[in-house]
């Protein structure tokens, strides 16, 4: 184990002081088109009389394309995850975002390609959008998605996730008192400094070579040769350097446009977005919706927690099922909570779609338990930490989803917190460790999840 | 119209308004500068321009007649690195490097004026470069470093600039 | 992008003068960190292009006790007159970052129009309460007005320098977003002239920079503060709204008075 706690040099640390290192767009092929694309400039709209006669007979212009052009038009992303396909590569016959790519065009230059795309006929014909995802549920809010206004297909065919544990009507009447918090946190841009980007070469041997900012090489190359229905080996996927993806790359956002156009048009293909198109158009971090009602015991102790939770997925799925799923497992914290009612719900809306961010599902549920425990500390006039420690996870609690905990660090870290913020604890606090309760640390309602995890 | 690009006299065919990143990129294939916002709002472009740091990104071409440009090819290689490029290595200031080249420029530019190894004045001379992986602390470490005058030792095997030396490991 | 265009490079301010003509056809770079990248979105397509970075305009006259900036002085050198006039110098440093600050020039700033949704022309504020006088070109030839009248027809004119009498006295407050090159939401600048007189201008504002008369004219602080809402129009855009605004506008007002009540 030479490398632990030794100072190792980057592989990459030189490449990167000496300008060396190759990003997608360093990649210089000769005869490289250049792309932009028509984007949807209404949130929510059907389309007709889509004509790209125009930007085809334009001198300079090698290829535009369609939804016609793309051979499996709609592949969800996570299948293999059991979330099916909804979202097609090219719009077809409507949009769902403001920025939803509608056709390509691979020019010589910049300014013919932006020249083409202005030339496209389209007919719009704009509808009421959903911005908010709490209005979804109205009886008279718009239908803005075939599955309706929230994710249907979770295991079962639930409409939601959901998780039941022990009985939260008895919590709710054994409480002192109910408390209740909302906690919203916003969409988050990934602001990569290096642009969605991908350069596509058609190779003699009939194989198309991609040069990919992706931050999941295989998966992206499987979503291109699903949607081009074509064998895998008929790719060679160059990744490499990703300049800053933090879960923005994973949404294969331009490799596939880009194969069609090259393949199309027999020409290498480049197409990188500007910042205004990564500002307006790339996916974000989801907004989140959470609501928590906590049954607390006057001395602190967190009987039930009710939980409702709605994601705002955007237009389309992409993830978001995935994410809401880690988010769920998550939604009691580092605490132990034996009575458990959540609902949490992936809900469609006319923006862009959203996507993973650095702790996909779970920074969100995090931060609103976090911040509901100093709120159950603040309501009921106790410490922060002693609230934090009585209920922390020890060895033998169960999580939401009935994981026996072997070995969780939550008291640790809570004392080492308090210790590096030069609180100190009262003494029977600063002696707690994460042992398996006993004690006055077992109290009544804690006991069924303790005994019997299966069945509690 | 004429420049000279790290010490090589260049004659520029690109049209008189290309940007100067457009030019170093595209037509000299010099890629260290980087296409990160195309609106001066992120350092990532930034060259020298007569010794003095410049987003290339806002600079015509044309406005630059004549003018000595520098990029990081320019200021060291693998065998023979400058000061800012081994603070940088040795104080793992790059994650991604996509912003490392302007930040290197607008290092090594501050540090000729004389800047000293105060963190406010390092953060103000380096303001105009976003960083999305590191939390900048590592860059201002490199940076204040070398106004220090610190030697480093970054064990790198000439042989093969490309992979550092993993036997190095003291 | 750039095919069709003329590139002039006048040498000598009568020759950019002369080449500016009327201003029609015309599109001016001068540091170019306003026009270039409109030209890289396709926000400005010029037929004609003039660059100004080699017609000597990048003078700055502080030797006495009048004060000539020349447009094209970049706007990092207003640091030089930190000392004659230290609330030029703040709003200068204040713009951008070392890099934009030394390519774009004084001229560009003054006679920015706004930027899609967001307000610019910072260094507008501290030159109208120091009444700055512009000598431009342009239609009808040479003239010199108050920089208050030039700014209402900036875009058919060619701005050559500004003059002002050095103050006794001079401060800034502004109102910014925490990373360094966001556009500044809301300014005032305070000026004390040699014989007393206080002059307030504000900037972030829906339209130019204005000054704030009735401020001007109020009898404390606090009046000044509440009467300043009334000098300016305010507006929403990406930056900030005019609710906010409108309340944090007194407060800068209130701020630079406090520090000209200070100065020496």
């Amino acid at each position: 184990m030479k490398a632990v706690g030794a100072r190792l040099p980057r592989y990459d640390g030189i490449e990167h002081v000496t300008g060396r290192t190759q990003y997608v767009d360093d990649v210089k092929v000769p005869g490289t088109l250049w792309t932009k694309a028509l984007r949807s400039p209404h949130h929510s709209a059907s389309f007709s009389g889509l004509d790209t006669s125009r930007a085809e007979a334009m001198p300079g212009v090698h290829a535009v394309i369609t939804w016609e052009d793309v051979p499996l038009l709609e592949y969800g992303h996570l299948s293999a995850l059991g979330i099916p396909a909804d979202e097609p590569l090219l719009a077809k016959d409507e949009v769902r975002y403001k920025g939803q790519p509608i056709a390509l065009v691979a020019a010589e230059d910049e300014d013919t390609a932006q020249a083409a795309v202005e030339a496209i006929g389209i007919e719009f014909e704009e509808r009421t959008p959903l911005l908010d995802i709490r209005r979804a549920f109205d009886e008279d809010a718009p239908k803005i998605h075939q599955w309706g206004n929230w994710y249907p297909h979770f295991e079962g065919e639930m409409d939601r996730r959901q998780i039941r544990k022990g009985s939260i009507e008895q919590a709710f009447e054994q409480a002192d008192t109910i408390v209740q918090g909302v906690y919203r946190p916003a969409a988050i841009e990934h602001v990569p400094l290096e642009t969605q980007v991908s350069l596509v070469v058609p190779e003699a041997n009939g194989r198309l070579t991609i040069y990919s900012c992706t931050q999941a090489l295989y998966f992206s190359m499987g979503v291109v040769a699903a949607h081009l229905n074509v064998p895998l080996n008929k790719l060679k996927v160059v990744g490499g350097t990703v300049g800053g993806g933090f879960g923005g790359k994973v949404d294969t956002a331009t490799e596939t446009m880009c194969a069609l156009l090259a393949q199309k048009s027999g020409r290498p293909v480049k197409w990188r977005w500007t910042r205004e198109e990564e500002f307006l158009c790339s996916s974000t971090r989801a907004p989140w919706h959470m609501e928590i009602a906590d049954a607390v015991t006057k001395d602190g102790w967190i009987l039930g927690r009710k939980m409702l939770t709605l994601h705002d997925s955007g237009a389309y799925a992409r993830f978001s099922p995935y994410g809401l799923t880690k988010h769920s497992f998550h939604h009691t914290g580092a605490y132990t909570i034996p009575n458990l009612e959540f609902d949490g719900f992936v809900v469609f809306t006319n923006r862009v779609p959203t996507t993973a961010m650095r702790g996909f599902g779970v920074t969100s549920v995090s931060f609103a338990t976090e911040t509901h425990m100093s709120r159950i500390a603040h309501v009921l006039g106790l410490d922060p930490y002693e609230v934090r420690l009585k209920n922390a996870n020890r060895i033998g609690d169960t999580s939401p989803n009935r994981i026996v905990y072997t070995d969780p660090s939550t008291v640790p870290v809570v004392k080492a917190l308090a210790g590096g913020m030069g609180v100190e604890l009262a003494p029977d606090y600063a002696a707690m460790d994460r042992e398996q309760r006993t004690g006055d640390l077992l109290p009544e309602h804690l006991v069924g999840q303790l005994a019997d995890p299966e069945d509690h | 119209m004429n420049l000279t690009v790290n010490g090589i006299a260049r004659e520029i065919e690109s049209a008189p308004l290309t940007t100067l990143l457009d030019v170093l990129r595209e037509e000299l294939g010099v890629t260290s500068p980087k296409v990160g916002c195309e609106q001066g709002g992120c350092g990532s472009c930034t060259v020298l321009v007569d010794g003095e740091p410049q987003r290339a990104c806002l600079t015509a071409v044309a406005a630059v007649e004549g003018a000595e440009v520098t990029t990081v090819e320019g200021i060291g290689t693998a065998d023979s690195l400058s000061a800012v490029q081994q603070a940088f290595t040795h104080h793992y200031a790059a994650q991604c490097g996509f912003c490392t080249s302007g930040m290197m420029l607008a290092a090594e530019a501050y540090v000729q004026r004389g800047g000293t190894d105060d963190r406010e004045a390092i953060q103000e001379a380096l303001a105009g470069h976003v960083c999305r992986c590191t939390g900048y602390v590592k860059i201002i470490d490199a940076v204040a470093a070398v106004a220090r005058g610190e030697e480093f030792d970054i064990t790198v095997t000439a042989a093969s600039p490309g992979m550092t030396n993993l036997g190095g490991v003291q | 992008m750039t095919k069709a265009t003329e590139v002039i490079s006048p040498t000598s301010a009568d020759e950019a003068a002369s080449l500016f003509g009327d201003g029609s056809g015309v599109t001016v770079i001068a540091g170019g960190t306003i026009v270039v990248p409109d030209i890289t979105y396709g926000r400005v397509a010029p037929g004609k292009a003039l660059l100004l970075g080699g017609a000597g305009l990048d003078t700055l006259d502080a030797a006495g006790s009048t004060v000539t900036v020349g447009a094209g002085l970049p706007v990092q050198r207003l640091s030089e007159l930190a000392e004659d006039v230290e609330a030029l110098a703040e709003c200068a440093l204040n713009v951008a970052d070392y890099e934009v600050r030394r390519q774009g020039t004084v001229g560009g700033n003054v006679c920015a129009g706004a930027a899609g949704d967001a307000p610019r022309g910072d260094l507008q504020g501290p030159f109208l309460a120091l009444d700055a006088t512009a000598r431009s070109a342009g239609a009808g030839g040479e003239r010199s007005e108050p920089l208050e009248e030039f700014l209402a027809h900036r875009k058919d004119r060619l701005l050559l320098d500004l003059t002002f009498e050095k103050p006794a006295a001079s401060a800034f407050a502004s109102l910014d977003y925490p990373h360094t090159h966001a556009y500044t939401v809301l300014a005032v600048t305070g000026v004390r002239a040699a014989d007393g007189t206080v002059r307030l201008a504000a900037t972030g504002l829906a339209g130019h920079g204005a000054r704030l008369r009735a401020a001007e004219a109020a009898a404390d602080a606090d009046a000044a503060g509440a009467a300043a809402v009334g000098d300016v129009t305010l507006g929403d855009d990406a930056l900030a709204s005019a609710w906010y605004r409108e309340r944090a506008l007194p407060v800068l007002v209130r701020r630079v008075l406090a520090k000209l009540g200070e100065a020496a």
